[in-house]
């Protein structure tokens, strides 16, 4: 048990992972939803992930941390290296990629059945791991996820009864109590009013000290305000979603390649 | 800046959408009063039995006195939902009639033979003519809950895997077994007795017992608890799922530390209804056990009565005291039942 609580604090000290995509393509039952993707994302940036609705942004944050499999009908090809190690090779656990790599779905998702504190802490419970000092890895979790002034006087208050937002607040706090190599982020902010999404995106900057960020938005002000890089995703009429351009997040916005990027950066469709 | 009062809210008086004028109250009560004297007078007169009074003679008359009442009161858009109205209160209030009478009967029989001693005391030393101040069902009542209990304790554990089988794994074997529960859920009951029958009684492995009936009721049990299972574990959202399995959690421990306190209350009702289903059940009694006037403590050896087999036995040995005893563990019998599904209620209006 101290073992693993050691394990856990030393991994918060030495976190340097990076994350590469190479040559991905999804299909589901019959149908190739996505093409070709090739990104890589090195250890401490954060990564946007933009393009319109249904182009497959979901989809490809999914194969990051093996959570695409679990769909019926998914299929891949290409091949995702957490550190210089191909994530699907054969022996490789599941469980293992999704601790190291962790996930804020697009629609809040708390454990209705546990408190706030509860969903906090349900990452270790879950992994069956613990932490030295319970109640300060929930109140810095929370703060984080800035949402700690909302709730912490009702603890112990079923998760059901935040609102949405305050919910997707936690679901990021029951993230960060896993304190994740990689953190993947589905829309954090899609509930969100703007005084939780600054601090969220303020939260997303501190985080890129010590983890590496992929996050999808649909917000072009989010992307630059928090992103060093910037993929733009597109599925054009009856064909795979595929990277349209991948680069540096200002030259991106300021002086796209691809005039279909610049196109939608300026929301001129999509 | 001002702080605003609450107000505490007045009796009567806020709901404006209920206030109605003098003249739709006579009329409704004239739409109602008037259909029931002249079905009452018709029925006097003729003496036709009462259901078909109801259904030929109250039931038109109604719907004709009504469609005038909301022709009256709403113009014509109110008739279309006057006779959709009276249709279904019509319904529902003979469909209550028929169920009240039979609870009617059962506790009203029931009443006149039950006693705190009829509740406990066995059948032993009673005779055609011992009177109903001797003896009792409460060795059948045991029996029952023996039989029954053992049948849950198996019954339980068995359902709920395979429903978590058909859940939450991907097994190949998922639609021939979720078709092979639903197809038993039909399975006659006397089938599943002649089939323990067959297996145990006939073979010479075992002479009749209580853990015969057990088995029986297990098979009738299964697919209840199964489906019911089945259903409230895919009402858990796939959200939990995926958030407790990108958390990092391996599918057991999502399972039971996730999806199943999500589900608990709905696996509760499942069992108690599973429980419901066979308490009353009397056709695979008969056929694998035999009823004792004694107590008998042990579902796995020796004749046991129940209550369904005491009942049947004495509805039909025929004579006065013995009817009346029937009637009175027929009442034990529907009160255990009523318990249940009072359990249930209770557990799943908990949230
Ligand atoms: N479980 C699934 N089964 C079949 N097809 C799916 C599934 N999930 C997604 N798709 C399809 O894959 C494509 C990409 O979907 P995805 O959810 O990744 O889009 P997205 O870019 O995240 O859109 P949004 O911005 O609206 O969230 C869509 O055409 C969608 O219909
Ligand atoms: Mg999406």
């Amino acid at each position: 048990m101290d073992v693993q609580a050691s394990n856990l604090t030393t991994s918060l000290l030495d976190r340097e992972s990076h994350l590469e995509a190479r040559n991905i393509h999804v299909w589901f039952k019959e149908r190739h939803v996505l093409s070709d993707v090739s990104l890589q994302f090195p250890a401490n940036s954060v990564t946007a992930l933009i393009g319109p609705s249904g182009c497959g942004k979901s989809t490809f944050l999914r194969t990051l941390n093996r959570m695409h499999e679990l769909i019926p009908g998914a299929g891949l090809a290409g091949t995702i290296y957490l550190d210089n190690e191909d994530i699907y090779a054969p022996g490789v656990d599941p469980v293992s990629i999704r601790l190291r790599v962790g996930m804020v779905f697009q629609k809040p998702n708390p454990f209705p059945t546990m408190t706030i504190k509860g969903n906090v802490l349900a990452g270790l419970r879950l992994s069956n791991r613990r932490t030295r000092d319970e109640n300060e890895l929930v109140e810095s979790c929370l703060n984080r996820a800035s949402i700690w002034n909302e709730v912490k006087d009702r603890l112990d208050a079923p998760a059901g009864s935040l609102s949405g937002g305050q919910q997707q607040r936690l679901c990021i706090a029951r993230s960060l109590a896993l304190a994740p190599d990689i953190l993947l982020m589905d829309e954090p902010c899609s509930a969100l009013d703007p005084g939780s999404t600054r601090r969220i995106e303020e939260t997303i900057r501190e985080l890129s000290a010590d983890m590496t960020v992929v996050i999808v938005t649909h917000n072009m002000q989010q992307a630059q305000r928090v992103s060093d890089q910037t993929a733009f995703f597109l599925a054009e009429e009856g064909q795979p979603g595929h990277v349209v351009e991948f680069g540096n997040t200002d030259n991106l916005f300021s002086a796209p390649n691809d005039p279909r990027t610049e196109d939608y950066v300026n929301g001129r469709f999509g | 800046m001002a702080t605003l009062e609450s107000l505490p809210r007045p009796n009567g008086g806020v709901t404006p959408w209920k206030v109605r004028s003098r003249s739709v109250s006579i009329i409704i009560v004239l739409a109602s009063a008037i259909p029931a004297a002249i079905t009452f007078g018709i029925q006097k007169a003729l003496q036709v039995p009462g259901p078909i009074a109801l259904l030929l003679i109250f039931l038109p008359i109604q719907l004709v006195s009504s469609w005038i009442a909301a022709a009256a009161t709403r113009g014509r858009r109110g008739i279309a939902d006057a006779s959709l109205n009276v249709v279904v209160l019509f319904a529902t209030t003979f469909v209550s009639i028929m169920l009240g009478s039979v609870l009617y009967s059962v506790i009203n029989w029931g009443l006149k033979a039950i006693s705190p001693h009829f509740i406990y005391q066995n059948n032993v030393y009673v005779t055609t003519t011992t009177s109903l101040d001797y003896g009792g069902a409460g060795h059948a009542l045991l029996g029952s809950f023996l039989v029954v209990g053992l049948a849950t304790v198996v019954a339980v554990p068995l359902g709920i895997a395979v429903a978590v089988y058909l859940t939450e794994t991907r097994g190949r074997f998922r639609s021939p077994v979720r078709f092979f529960a639903q197809a038993m859920s039909g399975l006659p009951s006397i089938v599943s007795g002649l089939f323990i029958y067959a297996v145990f009684m006939a073979s010479g492995i075992s002479r009749p017992a209580g853990w015969l009936a057990s088995a029986a009721l297990v098979l009738l049990m299964l697919p209840t608890i199964i489906r019911m299972s089945e259903e409230v574990l895919k009402l858990v959202p796939g959200d939990l799922r995926s958030a407790a399995l990108a958390l990092g959690a391996p599918q057991r421990r999502a399972f039971f530390l996730v999806i199943f306190p999500a589900a608990k209350t709905g696996l509760i009702t499942a069992i108690l209804l599973g429980l419901a289903r066979v308490v009353g059940e009397t056709a695979p009694l008969l056929v694998t056990t035999r009823v004792n006037a004694n107590t008998n403590v042990n579902p796995f050896s020796g004749d046991i009565s129940t209550l369904p087999t005491y009942i049947f036995s004495y509805l039909t040995a025929g004579f006065d005291t013995g009817n009346a005893r029937a009637w009175a563990a027929a009442l034990m019998l529907l009160s255990v039942v009523a318990m249940i599904f009072a359990a249930t209620r209770m557990l799943s209006n908990q949230k």
